[in-house]
């Protein structure tokens, strides 16, 4: 391994550790507007990222990417979110169905998780990147971990955003980026799919008066 | 030419779909989609014609049309018989739809009957194109699909959404094993070619083989409605739009058939000779007990549905006989078995296609389907009238019409059993002839009773009464198919070198069109039998002129008389004098009381202060439904038991849905770490 691989490896390392951090930065905070620039924190380094990996693996696509996942997640997504927000009220997440100190140690034993899962895959890889693989799945788990635990239909929502992320950043940290064509179809469903949920949480606030969505299993005849 | 007819059919098909899209209402809107269904089934009627004509299959590249996703289309002799059965039927059923739909304008989804109509029709016609399980098995369900929203149509209805959810039902149980079956034949792989299957079904273990041939029989059973698995045919069939049903009938249960001839002869080859003799057994059953529940049915779609049943069991016994036959290597006898399931299958679509159209005009004109409450239409609607005779006098396989031909050769065929070499496989094929016989009969009556009941006599109810003919469009659609029946009838000495044909070289079946040449008259094999239906009619045509001729030459009846047909010198008759349904089968629901098991209610109301005086009598008699009650009863408990024991699971909280996604997840990681 030559210097110039050896500083890429400490440096996406040192980035994909940083995006999972601002994943389990999420647990411990009860406000809504927090929940929201944590996930717009962690777009920002991911974005960094990917120009990280463009430049050390001579991908100019990926630079292309960067700029789309910055708009997308650091600006438009965030916003779209914070009005969201003030529309319904800022309701904080105040009991989620796992305590905050549970959930930090639940988040703690699924990272370790990923890391066995991961195993195999990083032994036979030769890609400088490879350390940052369990963080990418670690991620992926801590989403979903808050969109389970977490009551609050926004909540819920910027879980499925760090889930994304974790997808986004397992696709740049193992192949160096899949083809533009298909990384815009995922942006285009990240968006949709967002849309989407949108438009449910303001139903779901316009049916129960919250957006607590443990209450839609009154729904349930 | 052919890829021309082939892009003619899909894009009329098409073009129907969209236009009802648009606009199913109105004159126009009807129109438009009637005649797309109709140059698209005329189209694909050609195209068969052409291709059995010709003798080469036709392959479709649709790697360019439609790339990545494994389709691949082929059309070959069999494909091109059924594809002639669906542009028959769905040529005429077109063109009645143009009268037949103007009743449901405002009342129901026009658009949505014009959309799913011609959808049904070009999947049906792709259908016998399928060269791949994948191609087959997406297009079986689309065909599933739309038949299934047409059964939809008239949703308000009772009984439509419960008929829907068993059709449904059936249906995709069936698809389930054909799923099973396909995944079995092609090594895991549905985008293998048919050719590829056929090398490699011979190699598989015959455990795996007889796996495969149960499998076809439920999956293709369940959708022609073999008993037991035809509980949903006689629910659903009656209550779709009627030129629907037809093809219900007429021709979407022969996809069973096709798929069973494809599979098992073409695919697997043949097989051993219990094969056979299941599917006889099924068919021989599936015939007496089909007719038998028709005979006591009032609902005229309802008794025709029955008949479907009861055909598809002719069918499968011509099949069942020619793989027996096939399994001895006695292969022109196969030959000849398999000659008469299929031409049976083509005549039986036409005259129940026929049938089907001719209630619904009934249906049209008086707005019930209870036979009881008809009577007397011969005068009011007399083209229906004679179109429906057509049609009775065919499927109750009376000579010179083309039930007759098709009935003959599976007689043939079962007389030919003698030359089994083993006896205890031999002494079934005379079993089955009584039974073919004793059905055949039964189907008579139970037209005698439908045609009778329903045009004859005088009208039983206000509606009878004031009933009317139906417009040229409906009348039509009946004459072409009126017409269907009395060629094929006359003509088997074209229709059967042609099937002989287009079963040549499956399953190793020698090429026959010359074993059965092209003479007037049809010669069973070794000179077994012969019998010409051409020259039948032309005697039949000699009498019909012969009588009258001497009745006026010896100056029989110079007098006329204008009275009351079986007037019996009453004065005045009314229609509580007549026969009715219930009263013609009555003796039949005593000699086989056994299996009806009928109950009976009586209560009468007397005078008070005589005995001798009756102010009213109720009779009620009901048959009991065997197969709902003993097969289907404790499975849709068990079904019930199950899916309250998943109920529990089923929070209705999102955040337990989605723990147990993630569960699973990392239940499949570890797993897949360690394995």
């Amino acid at each position: 391994m030559n210097e110039h691989d050896a500083v890429f490896a400490q440096l996406a390392t040192l980035g994909a550790s940083l995006v999972l951090l601002f994943g389990i930065a999420l647990l411990w905070r009860r406000s809504l507007r927090a929940y929201t620039k944590a996930f717009q924190w962690q777009s920002l380094v991911l974005s960094g990222m990917f120009v990280l990996v463009g430049y050390f693996g001579h991908d100019p696509q990926l630079y292309l990417m960067a700029v789309f996942f910055f708009v997308l997640k650091v600006l438009v997504i965030p916003w779209y979110l914070a009005r969201l927000q003030r529309q319904v009220g800022g309701e904080r997440e105040s009991q989620p169905y796992v305590n905050i100190a549970t959930s930090l140690i639940t988040s703690g034993v699924l990272v370790l998780l990923a890391y066995i899962i991961t195993r195999p895959v990083v032994r036979v890889s030769a890609l400088p990147t490879r350390g940052g693989l369990p963080l990418a799945v670690g991620l992926i788990f801590v989403g979903l971990f808050v969109t389970i635990t977490r009551r609050k239909a926004l909540t819920q929502v910027v879980g499925f955003l760090v889930l994304e992320n974790g997808i986004a950043m397992l696709a740049v940290l193992g192949t160096y980026g899949i083809p533009l064509i298909i990384e815009l179809g995922v942006f285009l469903d990240v968006l949709m799919g967002f849309l989407v949920m949108q438009v449910f949480v303001y139903h779901i606030h316009g049916t129960f008066e919250s957006i607590d969505v443990d209450q839609l299993d009154q729904l349930k005849h | 030419m052919m890829l021309i007819l082939f892009l003619v059919m899909i894009s009329a098909y098409l073009l129907g779909a969209f236009a009802a899209l648009l606009s199913g209402r109105g004159a126009v809107g009807r129109g438009l989609v009637s005649a797309g269904a109709a140059v698209g089934s005329a189209a694909g009627l050609a195209l068969g014609v052409l291709v059995i004509a010709s003798g080469f299959p036709l392959t479709f590249t649709s790697a360019r049309l439609l790339p990545l996703t494994g389709v691949a289309l082929r059309l070959d002799g069999l494909g091109a018989f059924f594809l002639v059965v669906v542009g028959l039927v769905g040529c005429a059923a077109a063109i009645y739809a143009f009268g037949y739909s103007a009743q449901y304008a405002g009342r129901y989804s026009l658009r949505l009957l014009g959309v799913m109509f011609n959808l049904l029709l070009l999947a049906l016609s792709l259908q016998v194109m399928a060269d791949n399980a994948l191609t087959f098995l997406v297009l079986w369900e689309a065909m599933s699909l739309t038949a299934y929203w047409l059964v939809l149509t008239e949703h308000d209805q009772r009984g439509t959404v419960r008929a829907g959810v068993w059709y449904l039902a059936m249906t995709h149980a069936g698809f389930a094993a054909l799923i099973a079956m396909f995944l079995l034949l092609s090594g895991a792989e549905l985008t293998t070619s048919f050719a590829s299957m056929r090398a490699g079904a011979a190699l598989l273990s015959p455990g795996s083989r007889n796996v495969v041939f149960l499998l076809a029989l439920f999956g293709f059973g369940a959708k022609s409605g073999i008993i037991p698995l035809h509980v949903w045919l006689p629910m659903a069939h009656p209550v779709a739009p009627s030129h629907v049903s037809a093809l219900l009938s007429g021709v979407v249960i022969k996809m069973g058939i096709y798929g069973l001839v494809r599979v098992l002869l073409d695919l697997m080859g043949g097989g051993p000779a219990w094969w056979g003799g299941v599917v006889l057994g099924v068919g021989a059953v599936s015939a007496l007990l089909g007719v038998l529940y028709a005979l006591m049915e009032h609902d005229l779609k309802r008794l025709l549905a029955y008949h479907s049943v009861e055909n598809i069991g002719i069918i499968l016994i011509g099949i069942g006989a020619g793989l027996i036959f096939h399994s001895y290597g006695l292969m022109t006898l196969a030959a000849l078995g398999f000659i008469s399931g299929l031409y049976h299958t083509i005549n039986h679509a036409s005259f129940k296609g026929l049938l089907f159209l001719g209630a619904g005009s009934v249906l049209h004109a008086t707005g019930t389907r209870n036979m009881e409450e008809m009577g007397g239409l011969i005068k009011r609607m007399p083209w229906t009238a004679l179109f429906f005779l057509v049609g009775s006098v065919a499927i109750s396989a009376l000579p010179p019409l083309n039930g007759f031909v098709s009935e003959w050769l599976v007689f043939q065929s079962l007389l030919g059993g003698s030359n089994i070499p083993t006896p205890e496989v031999a002494v079934v094929m005379p079993i089955a002839v009584g039974i073919l016989a004793l059905t055949s009969g039964l189907a008579a009556a139970c037209f005698v009773k439908a045609f009778g009941i329903t045009f004859l006599a005088i009208p039983r109810s206000r509606e009878a009464e004031h009933a009317h003919e139906s417009p040229p469009s409906m009348l039509a659609g009946m004459a072409l198919l009126a017409i269907a029946c009395v060629a094929l009838g006359l003509a088997p000495f074209v229709v059967v070198p042609a099937l002989g044909r287009v079963l040549a070289g499956l399953g190793g079946l020698p090429d026959t069109h010359a074993v059965f040449s092209l003479n007037l008259s049809l010669v069973a094999p070794n000179n077994f039998a012969s019998m010409s239906p051409t020259l039948v009619a032309l005697g039949l045509l000699f009498l019909l002129g012969l009588v009258p001729l001497v009745m006026l030459i010896f100056r029989v009846n110079r007098r006329w008389r204008v009275s009351d047909s079986w007037g019996c010198g009453r004065a005045g008759q009314t229609s509580r004098m007549e026969y009715t349904a219930t009263a013609f089968a009555e003796p039949l629901r005593r000699v086989f009381a056994e299996l009806y098991r009928p109950t009976k209610e009586l209560s009468i109301d007397f005078h008070p202060d005589s005995k001798y005086f009756v102010q009213s009598i109720e009779y009620r008699s009901e048959i009991t439904p065997w197969f709902e009650k003993v097969l289907y009863g404790p499975l849709l408990w068990f079904i019930r038991f199950v899916a309250s024991l998943v109920r529990r699971l089923q929070s209705g909280s999102v955040h337990i849905y989605l723990f147990y996604i993630f569960v699973v997840l990392l239940i499949l990681l570890l797993i897949a770490r360690w394995s």
